[in-house]
């Protein structure tokens, strides 16, 4: 278990409510690892955890197979989901705080922060105080305040909350980069929809529980379930006739039949086909919403 | 990466923004102006030693000049006389300044104003002898035998205040001395209460403790404000000294090398110990208009210390003057007016500051302790009571993904039932403003009682008002808004998005 963030039979508890509970998954180097579950669902408690914010009752959280020190830490990146940096202080003096907290040469701090805010179009406000950008800005530099020391490990607490699609493309492309780069990336999310093409590996937690947790593609491949969602034109026939399939969802032009994967899909495009004017048909493994339902109802 | 490191970090952020500020730089020049003013101009304005003029005008007689340079000789005053031909002329020299009194034909004393009554006896002794001369001449008493038998006799005049070694001037001293220290004290332990504030409302400390431990945060934070605030009281009391020793006519025991030494020694002890407080206090705040229900109670405690220490000048030999200047609470500044007074005998002052220190040791334990288990937690307001059960390491309860276990609910305070914190803050603000004048009409009334000086205890009354508000102002502070975020899904039902 090299190089590699693992969770072993972590478990915490405030009162009576159990937020983690006997939680094991792992989050891997080069890849980006999705951690996700509703809200509640003990997210945030695993990855405050990771920095010591959170006392776990038991088990363990490793780095690299050890305990995580506070020089590991140093090489560590975090954004909490409740964002936060000093209002009125200037950014750049902000970011470069920050980041030398973690290392100790200010100038190489320095040359980054002046590379991630040039990369952001931030450059012009480096001298003005925090409050003074606009909230797409101050979530800028939040980010950077997490990269700012090139961190081996980084997590970032529902990273894609309250972001437009062009930035939910932007912060999916950074966080490639930086897994391709080498770095361990966990993200949490409970819009399970939203990251679904982000993630390479996914943990799904529910009730302090992990109920899920692998490659996505593989995970998706091993359920025996497999839709085809069909859009048409015109009048839609009777779906529910279709052989072998079962109809999940019918709306104005569109349609989504359930089978299992035994059956032969050449056989239903025919059918398909011949019942309706098909503009598109496409054949896929549950998406992660579904095998988050099937999860978690036994 | 050690957390030392990591807390000179923290201080030197400290140190860079704050001293920044254009409030602080006032601050300082404003202090550093009082206490210089404070210094010279009693000298100045007394005018004990200083020269005074003294016109004469109409008939009079020819030895009245050299008598009442004499006479001023006597009791230590340089006293210039000038002639006047018309009385129009002399009298528009008094109004417009230039001559102290005027004598019309020997017989007549005309002041711009009040008459300075050491002058009116110079001048008018001056007269006696000059008429007892001419009578003398007339009697035939030869000049010689004459000024043998007039020569002028010295007379000291000495104020002995209420301490053997010390003068009233010396009490105005210890008294600015008090108010500084109170001042630097509560002023800068209120900075490290909002600051702690500001970083947990502004959750930025989330952000800070998944790189650095705690204590080195806290530590640190203590250390940078401190530093400013040695800062000023340093360059305060190095400018008092020079006041004190370049302006000749000042002799101050109360304001000497050794004395401001311990004044500074002083203040790191009193900031230490309240900072601590102030900073563990803070942590307990979730929002800055908490900060004050909090840490209101050390306040009071504080401005109460101010009370008593600044009674304590007057009577230093009392059993509670002795009393007040061991206590750890108070003798951050009792003790040095007390040393001011010379009345701490040699051994005290040291066992009364490791005495201190001793508490201060106690309370970085126990703050630190506070601080760790409350700066990141999310409800509302804590009490120090439900932290203390938290941070205790058989209940390690950190309830930070929004739940309470049931008990801490209930003992939560304000904003626990959703009222809004504006009419908190607005009732706390009256409150504030009714204490701040009671404490200020009560400093001025018993400085004028003790010190017998008005100007002296408008000052203080003043100074009094204005340190509590600014300090309650710092505590409400600005409703600084929160730093970027989703809004809060806390407490919401698990839901997930099924839209597919």
């Amino acid at each position: 278990m090299n190089a590699s963030l693992a969770f072993t039979a972590a478990t915490k508890s405030f009162g009576a409510l159990r937020a983690l509970d006997a939680c094991t998954f792992t989050a891997e180097p080069g890849r980006i690892t999705g951690f996700l579950g509703p809200n509640g669902a003990g997210k945030t408690t695993a990855m405050r955890a990771v920095f010591g914010l959170v006392e776990l009752d038991g088990g363990a959280v490793t780095w690299n197979g050890r305990a995580i020190t506070v020089d590991d830490r140093a090489r560590f990146g975090y954004m909490p989901e409740e964002r936060g940096l000093y209002p009125r202080m200037r950014v750049r003096d902000q970011l470069v705080y920050l980041g030398s907290l973690c290392t100790r040469s200010t100038s190489a701090v320095g040359r980054a922060v002046d590379d991630w805010l040039g990369r952001f179009d931030l450059t012009s406000r480096a001298d003005d105080r925090l409050d003074a950008l606009s909230h797409g800005n101050q979530q800028r530099v939040q980010l950077i305040a997490a990269l700012v020391n090139e961190p081996e490990l980084i997590v970032l607490d529902e990273p894609f909350s309250g972001l437009d699609p062009l930035a939910v493309t932007n912060m999916s492309e950074l966080l490639s980069e930086v897994a391709g780069a080498g770095a361990t990336v966990l993200f949490s999310s409970h819009q399970l929809d939203l990251v679904e093409h982000v993630c390479e590996d996914v943990v799904v937690i529910d009730h302090g529980r992990i109920v899920l947790a692998g490659d996505l593609e593989e995970l998706r491949a091993s359920v025996p379930d497999r839709f085809v969602d069909i859009a048409y034109r015109g009048v839609g026939p009777d779906w529910t006739a279709v052989p072998d399939a079962e109809l999940v969802d019918a709306a104005d032009g569109r349609a989504r039949l359930r089978m299992t994967r035994d059956v032969d899909v050449a056989h239903i495009a025919a059918s398909v086909d011949q019942a309706a004017d098909v503009v598109a048909f496409t054949y896929q493994p549950p998406t992660l919403s579904e095998l988050f339902r099937r999860a978690v109802q036994p | 990466m050690s957390g030392v490191r990591q807390g000179w970090l923290v201080a030197k952020r400290e140190l860079r923004e704050r001293s920044r500020s254009r409030a602080f730089l006032a601050s300082l020049v404003i202090m550093v102006a009082a206490v210089v003013a404070a210094i010279a101009l009693p000298g100045l304005i007394d005018g004990s030693g200083g020269s005074r003029d003294v016109g004469l005008t109409g008939v009079t007689p020819a030895a009245l000049g050299d008598a009442i340079a004499a006479q001023g000789q006597a009791v230590g005053t340089e006293i210039d006389v000038r002639d006047y031909d018309t009385l129009v002329g002399a009298e528009q020299a008094v109004r417009n300044g230039s001559v102290d009194v005027l004598v019309v034909d020997a017989d007549r004393l005309e002041w711009q104003g009040r008459a300075d009554e050491q002058l009116e006896a110079i001048v008018t002794a001056a007269i006696q002898i000059s008429a007892v001369q001419g009578r003398a001449d007339a009697a035939g008493m030869s000049a010689g035998d004459l000024d043998a038998l007039l020569a002028p006799v010295a007379v000291d005049s000495v104020e002995l205040g209420h301490v053997a070694g010390r003068s009233p001037d010396d009490e105005t001293a210890a008294f600015i001395m008090t108010v500084v220290l109170f001042m630097t004290i509560a002023t800068y332990g209120a900075m490290v209460l909002s600051g702690v504030v500001e970083e947990k409302s502004s959750r930025v400390v989330e952000v800070l403790l998944s790189r650095i431990p705690a204590r080195s945060l806290l530590a640190g934070k203590i250390t940078g404000i401190g530093l400013l605030g040695l800062g000023q009281v340093a360059v305060t009391a190095l400018a008092a000294l020079v006041a004190a020793t370049t302006i000749s006519d000042v002799d101050l025991p109360a304001v000497r090398g050794s004395v401001l030494l311990w004044a500074v020694v002083w203040f790191v002890l009193g900031y230490a110990l309240y900072a601590t407080v102030f900073g563990a206090l803070g942590s307990l705040a979730s929002r800055p208009e908490d900060a004050q229900s909090v840490a209101g109670p050390v306040s009071v405690v504080l401005v109460l210390v101010y009370f008593v220490s600044f009674a304590a000048i007057g009577s230093p030999d009392t059993t509670w003057a002795r009393v007040i200047a061991w206590l750890p609470i108070t003798a951050p500044i009792a003790m040095p007016t007390r040393i001011a007074m010379g009345a701490a005998a040699w051994p005290e002052p040291v066992l009364a500051a490791a005495l201190t220190a001793a508490t201060i040791a106690g309370l970085v334990v126990v703050g630190g302790r506070v601080y760790a288990a409350a700066v990141l937690h999310d409800g509302p307001t804590l009490t120090l009571r439900d932290t203390w059960q938290r941070a205790r390491p058989s209940h390690p309860a950190r309830h930070l993904d929004g739940s309470r276990p049931a008990g801490i609910a209930d003992s939560s305070t304000v904003g626990d039932d959703g009222s809004d914190g504006t009419s908190v803050a607005r009732t706390g603000r009256g409150k504030t403003v009714a204490v701040a004048l009671v404490a200020a009409l009560g400093l001025a009334a018993l400085t004028v009682a003790l010190s017998g000086d008005v100007i002296v205890g408008v000052a203080v009354g003043t100074a009094t008002y204005a340190v509590i508000d600014r300090i309650s102002t710092a505590w409400g502070g600005p409703n600084e808004p929160s730093a970027p975020g989703p809004p809060a899904e806390r407490g919401t039902e698990p839901t997930t998005t099924h839209n597919t």
